[in-house]
């Protein structure tokens, strides 16, 4: 058995991209209250697109760094495109519209996705530079874990100061309150929305970006990460970034450690967390009931 | 759902005629059930002379029928959009499956079992799914049918994985093609009539009060969680007969018939057809299953195709096919319509 350090970093690494997905769709149902069923497809094209960019470049250049930057642009792009052209039509229906119109682009998706990559498996190399390990006491901590999490922690910092200290986080968290008042003020709050769908999937596919060199890429990696993704908001309590982090800690070691315990549940750990908190605490860790 | 029938029971201009009258106000008051009778007999019609192909075809259409309106039960009547229910179908196809490969159980106990189990383990998962409500309920439900499909992937001694189960699990007067499909034409039509049963009922009328406006019915002293769960553990039941016929013309279960694919079929069909009426999931998952059998002979992609049909119905036509027909048909389909049902149903 692997030292526990080692263990700990690989749980902290899994759950930095639970945390950029999971936070995602927090801030989502946040600011729109949205629940986008095609969010873990964003997350599919971030690690199908940068292994385009990987298959035609290879991984040694510059140039896979150059896509690892733009990758989460474009699918945020992809993102406001998908809040102009379907969302917008949904809002001010019932939820249930709105939910079945991210389940039709959930499909959608999947199935471009198809003909775009095919059904075969992707994969991408560790960008140059951030393979090996660094050894620490006799113990070799991979470089490319310590990176995700460190690419992770700036992210969540950055996003926790645009949403407290800047007029970008005042006028999201004024348009959960008085969408309408808001807008009297003289804020574009439908350019509000599309920043914020923007925003959200461009997190899910640097999401993406950062799982492709450590995960296969195949069709259904867009349903297993969108589970994962939403297990971990509803641990944390829904609509929370703070609880998204929390929750994405909660999950990781959870999931490492018991199945480092009981190695039978490991593939039904996380369901099993899920369950457990939905039946003593379905407002989440960190959510108000 | 019973405001259509209510609106129907105003005279109309048909009741003029004094022998037409009565039997035409009674096929539109029971235009439910006129229409499922109408359906069965051009099924049987056209199966009886059907060759064995289009005949599994049809046991498929007819499965997927049942699928359906058991699912709509939660979509259409409680306001729940459920994105598990390939949990309990899969769970159908199962029981046959293994009963015949690791018990030697008979096909007609498993068959009978199937509706209990689906109802058991719908209650468990209802009762934790139901914790959360509306967006959240749906994507726990998603989470289950994951769950589900892992567990059976990876109980590879039991289940033999992703290999699936095939073999000879029915008995041979069912493998017979005809015999099949007049079994699976019979086991839905009664299934559908206890749904119908059941919608009617005064449970299925609180359940659709409480998709109108659950905090009402809450304060009429109405335990609307016990409902709730209630409703998901009867379709739980019926889509797990549904999963055992499966195996009628299939003889088959494996992992994919608890994964997110299976359990969009019959959302799907329903809001095709139309999610406020009973017989609206039997026409979406007519076309469902025909529409799917046409593409797949010139493109591989048909859920592309059907996924743009569904956002186009939710965005355009959010009463479905069959819904918007009797809307631009029927003036008391009209009226049912500007009584501002779909309105009011806010799912709130």
């Amino acid at each position: 058995m692997s030292h526990i350090l080692l263990v700990l970093l690989a749980s902290l690494s899994t759950a930095s991209t639970l945390f950029l997905v999971a936070s995602g769709i927090t801030l989502l149902f946040g600011a729109l209250r949205v629940v986008n069923i095609a969010h873990g497809s964003f997350v599919m094209y971030g690690a199908y697109i940068l292994a385009s960019a990987a298959a035609a470049y290879g991984g040694e250049g510059w140039q896979l760094w150059v896509a690892i930057l733009a990758v989460p642009l474009i699918v945020g792009v992809l993102g406001s495109g998908m809040e102009i052209s379907v969302m917008r039509r949904t809002y001010g229906k019932e939820h249930l519209s709105q939910l079945l119109a991210t389940f039709a682009m959930f499909y959608i998706f999947a199935d471009l996705a198809l003909i775009l990559w095919g059904g075969s498996y992707k994969s991408v190399p560790v960008p140059q530079g951030l393979g090996g390990s660094v050894v620490i006491a006799d113990l070799a901590f991979p470089v490319y874990s310590l990176f995700v999490i460190g690419v992770t922690i700036a992210v969540a910092v950055a996003l926790a100061a645009l949403l407290r200290f800047t007029q970008f986080g005042w006028q999201i968290r004024a348009a959960v309150e008085d969408p309408e008042l808001l807008a009297v003020t003289g804020v574009h709050v439908r350019r509000l929305g599309t920043i914020v769908f923007g925003l959200a999937a461009g997190l899910a596919g640097l999401a993406g970006v950062l799982i492709a060199p450590v995960q296969t890429i195949a069709p259904g990696l867009d349903a297993s990460v969108l589970v994962a993704g939403f297990i971990v908001a509803v641990v944390g309590g829904l609509g929370s970034i703070s609880g998204a982090a929390v929750g994405a800690l909660v999950i990781g070691l959870g999931e490492t450690l018991g199945a480092l315990w009981v190695p039978a549940l490991e593939s039904v750990m996380i369901y099993v967390l899920m369950i457990a908190m939905l039946s003593i605490r379905p407002s989440g860790l960190l959510g108000r009931s | 759902m019973n405001a259509p029938v209510e609106a129907v029971t105003e005279p109309s201009g048909a009741a003029k005629s004094s022998t037409l009258g009565p039997i035409l106000r009674g096929l539109v008051r029971h235009r439910t059930l006129a229409a499922l009778v109408v359906v069965s007999i051009v099924c049987t019609a056209y199966g009886l002379n059907g060759d064995a192909t289009a005949l599994i075809t049809l046991d498929n259409a007819l499965i997927l029928v049942l699928f359906s309106v058991a699912t709509n039960l939660l979509l259409g009547y409680g306001g729940m959009a459920s994105f598990g229910q390939a949990c309990f179908f899969g769970l159908g196809a199962y029981l046959v499956a293994l009963g015949w490969a690791n018990l030697h159980a008979p096909f007609w106990l498993m068959l009978v079992a199937a509706p209990a189990v689906g109802a058991l383990v719908a209650t468990a998962v209802g009762a934790v799914a139901l914790r959360l409500q509306q967006w959240f309920f749906s994507l726990v439900t998603l989470a289950f049918s994951q769950l589900f499909y892992t567990i059976v992937e990876k109980a590879y001694v039991i289940t033999q994985g992703d290999n699936g189960v095939f073999g000879p699990m029915i008995p041979r007067a069912l493998t017979e093609p005809i015999t099949g499909f007049e079994f699976v034409l019979g086991v839905t039509a009664i299934c559908l009539v206890l749904l119908l049963a059941v919608v009617r009922s005064p449970f299925g009328l609180t359940l659709t009060a409480i998709r109108d406006n659950r905090r009402r019915v809450q304060t009429l002293g109405i335990n609307v969680y016990r409902h709730q769960v209630l409703a998901f553990a009867i379709s739980g039941a019926f889509c797990s007969v549904a999963g055992a016929l499966f195996t009628v013309p299939n003889q088959a279960a494996y992992p994919q018939l608890f994964d997110w694919n299976q359990s969009g079929l019959p959302v799907i069909a329903s809001v095709l057809g139309g999610v406020f009426l009973f017989e609206g999931p039997v026409l979406g998952a007519f076309i469902l299953q025909y529409g799917r059998d046409l593409l797949i002979q010139h493109t591989s992609h048909w859920q592309l195709a059907f996924g743009l049909l569904l956002l186009a119905i939710v965005l355009l036509a959010p009463d479905g096919l069959l819904g918007a027909a009797y809307r631009l048909i029927g003036r008391s389909a009209r009226r049912f319509l500007s009584s501002g049902v779909w309105r009011r149903a806010g799912w709130r």
